[in-house]
C-alpha cells in the first residue's frame, strides 16, 4: 500500500514538473498602457533597440551612458508618452530584419537607420527625421578624391549598411575590392591601421569620428544618395506608438527641440 | 508475489520513462508556432538561391580557415608539448604561461588582438597570407593551448619503457622521441585532436571581426547576411545543416578511431 502511494506520488510529480515548464516559459507579459493609450513592451517604459556605437547617434560617453542624437529625440518621445526610455544594444542584423521588434525586444528602433524599400517591408517606419549623405574617409593626404582614384584599392564598409550597398554598386565601375566589417569601431580601425586605404559610411559619423581625432583623417568624397533615417517600429504591430511618434517629431520641429538636438550633435543647423 | 510486483513495478517505471518523454515532445510541438516556423525558417526557394555559393565560397572557406588554424595550432602545440617536458626550467615556464593565458582569453579577443593589434605595432609589415594568415594566427594561437595539453598528456601516456628501451639500443634522446614516442603518443592523441578540428569549424565562424571581402565569407556570415537581404531566417538553417556536413563525418571518425584504439590495446 506504501509503495502504490509513493509511486502515485512520482507520477503526480512528474506531471506537475511538465506542468510546470509548460506555464514557466510562457513569457510573461509586462506591457502597460500609457495614459494617451500608446501600449510599450514594459509598463512605464519605452523600450528602444539600437547598435553601439554609432557617434553622434548613438554612443556610450565618458560615465558609460547612452547617448546621441538619436537618443535625445527619442526622449522627446517618450515624455510625450509620459514614459521613460530603456536602451538595448543589439545587433544592426537584428534591427534591420524587423526580428527585433517582430520578438517584442523593443517598441521602437532608432540606430540611424536608413529608410528603404526592403526594410519597409518588415518594419513600419516614422517620418524621416534626418537626411543622411554617405561619404568616403581617408587617411589624410592620400591621393583619393573620388571613387574611381580607389581601382585595384581595398575599402572597408560596415555589415548591413545602406554605405555597404552603394559601396557595393559603384564597385565593379569603379574596381575597388570591398573589405566588411562587423560595426563601425573595426571599420575606423581598420582604416587607421592600414588595412584599408579608404573607408565609407554616414557622413555624420564621419564628421564626429574627425572631431575626436583631428588631422588623421579627412573626407574625400560625398554621395548624395537621397537616403533619410526613419524609426523603426513592428510592422503593423502598433499604430498608437507610431502615430504618437510622428507627432512628437512634428512637434519637435516646430518648436525649436529639433534644431537644439540638431545643433548639440550635427553642429550646423539643418538645412530646411 | 514478491517477484511479480518488482516486474510490474520496473514495467511501470519504464512507461513512465516513456510517458514523460513522449509528453516534453508532445508539449513543444504544441506550443510551437509551426506556421510561423515555417514562414521563418523553411523557405525552399531561400534556401536554393544560396546554392552554389554556399557550398564553393562559404564551406570551402570555412573548412579552409579551420585546417589553416589546425595546422599552425598543431605545430606550435607539439612545440609548447616539448617545451612543458623540457629539462630546461625556463622553457617550462614560458610553455606553462603560454598555455595558461591563451587558455584563458577568449578566440575572439586574440583574433581581435592579431587582426588590429599587430598591424599597430608594425604598420608597415602585415602577416602573409592577409585574412588566412591572421585566421591561421589569431585561432591557431588558442588552439595551441589546448592541442599543446593534449598532445603531453599523450607523450606522458607511453610507457616509460619504450623510451628507456631505445636509450639502451642507442639512440639518442632526440631521436627516440621522434621515432619512438611522439608515433606512439600520436595514435593516443587522434581522437581527442579531431574534436579539436571539430571545435575549431565552428570558431571559424569568428572571422569576421577581422573585416572579410565577398570571396573570403564564411559560413555564418554568408547566413546572417543572406538573412539581412532576404529578411528571412532559412539562411541561418541552411547554414547549420552546412557545418553538420563538415562535423558529422568528423565525430564518426573519432568514435571509428577510439574503437579502434581500444581493441588494439
Amino acid at each position: 500500500m506504501l509503495r502504490t502511494t509513493s509511486r502515485r506520488t512520482g507520477i503526480l510529480v512528474i506531471a506537475a514538473a511538465l506542468a510546470l515548464t509548460a506555464t514557466a516559459c510562457a513569457k510573461k507579459d509586462t506591457s502597460g498602457t500609457t495614459a494617451s493609450g500608446v501600449t510599450t513592451i514594459q509598463q512605464g517604459k519605452l523600450t528602444t533597440c539600437t547598435h553601439l556605437p554609432y557617434a553622434p547617434f548613438q554612443s556610450r560617453d565618458a560615465s558609460g551612458k547612452v547617448v546621441g542624437f538619436d537618443v535625445d529625440l527619442l526622449d522627446l518621445v517618450a515624455k510625450k508618452l509620459g514614459v521613460q526610455q530603456t536602451i538595448v544594444d543589439t545587433p544592426f542584423e537584428g534591427i534591420k530584419s524587423g526580428q527585433d521588434l517582430k520578438n517584442g525586444k523593443c517598441d521602437i528602433a532608432a540606430a540611424g537607420m536608413t529608410i528603404t524599400p526592403e526594410r519597409q517591408q518588415v518594419i513600419d517606419f516614422s517620418d524621416p527625421y534626418f537626411d543622411a549623405t554617405q561619404a568616403l574617409l581617408v587617411k589624410k593626404g592620400a591621393p583619393y578624391k573620388s571613387l574611381a582614384d580607389l581601382r585595384g584599392k581595398r575599402i572597408g564598409a560596415q555589415a548591413a549598411t545602406t554605405g555597404l550597398e552603394y559601396a557595393k554598386k559603384n564597385a565593379a565601375a569603379n574596381g575597388y575590392e570591398i573589405v566588411e566589417y562587423k560595426d563601425l569601431a573595426t571599420e575606423q580601425q581598420a582604416l587607421a591601421t592600414g588595412q584599408i586605404v579608404g573607408a565609407v559610411n554616414d557622413l555624420p559619423v564621419w564628421t564626429e569620428y574627425l572631431k575626436e581625432n583631428p588631422g588623421k583623417f579627412e573626407v574625400a568624397a560625398q554621395f548624395d544618395t537621397g537616403e533619410q533615417y526613419g524609426l523603426g517600429l513592428k510592422k503593423g504591430g502598433n499604430p498608437e506608438l507610431l502615430k504618437a511618434v510622428n507627432e512628437a517629431l512634428a512637434e519637435a520641429k516646430a518648436d525649436g527641440s529639433y534644431d537644439k538636438i540638431y545643433a548639440r550633435w550635427i553642429g550646423t543647423a539643418p538645412a530646411k | 508475489m514478491a517477484s511479480l510486483r518488482r516486474r510490474t513495478r520496473q514495467r511501470l517505471i519504464l512507461w513512465v520513462q516513456y510517458a514523460v518523454f513522449v509528453g516534453i515532445v508532445a508539449l513543444v510541438a504544441f506550443t510551437a508556432d509551426w506556421g510561423t516556423l515555417r514562414e521563418s525558417f523553411f523557405r525552399l526557394d531561400i534556401a536554393r538561391d544560396m546554392f552554389p555559393e554556399v557550398i564553393t565560397v562559404n564551406l570551402r572557406n570555412t573548412v579552409l580557415y579551420t585546417l589553416l588554424a589546425f595546422v599552425f595550432g598543431l605545430v606550435l602545440g607539439l612545440i609548447l608539448a616539448l617545451m612543458r617536458l623540457s629539462k630546461v626550467a625556463p622553457y617550462r615556464w614560458v610553455a606553462t604561461a603560454y598555455i595558461e593565458l591563451f587558455r584563458g582569453l577568449p578566440a575572439l579577443l586574440v583574433l581581435f588582438a592579431v587582426g588590429y593589434g599587430i598591424p599597430t605595432a608594425f604598420p608597415n609589415r602585415e602577416i602573409p597570407g592577409g585574412v588566412y594568415g591572421s585566421v591561421a594566427l589569431g585561432l591557431g594561437l588558442t588552439a595551441a593551448a589546448y592541442m599543446s595539453e593534449t598532445i603531453r598528456a599523450g607523450i606522458q601516456a607511453v610507457p616509460r619503457g619504450q623510451m628507456e628501451a631505445a636509450r639502451t639500443l642507442g639512440m639518442s634522446p632526440a631521436r627516440a622521441m621522434r621515432t619512438i614516442v611522439l608515433p606512439q603518443a600520436f595514435r593516443i592523441v587522434i581522437p581527442p585532436l579531431t574534436n579539436e578540428i571539430i571545435l575549431l569549424t565552428k570558431d571559424s565562424s569568428l572571422v569576421f571581426v577581422l573585416g572579410v571581402t565577398a570571396s573570403q565569407i564564411e559560413l555564418t556570415k554568408f547566413g546572417t547576411d543572406t538573412l539581412n537581404a532576404r529578411v528571412n531566417s532559412t539562411p541561418i538553417l541552411v547554414a547549420g545543416l552546412c557545418y553538420l556536413i563538415i562535423t558529422l563525418p568528423l565525430s564518426q571518425l573519432v568514435r571509428r578511431l577510439e574503437i579502434r584504439y581500444n581493441k588494439a590495446r
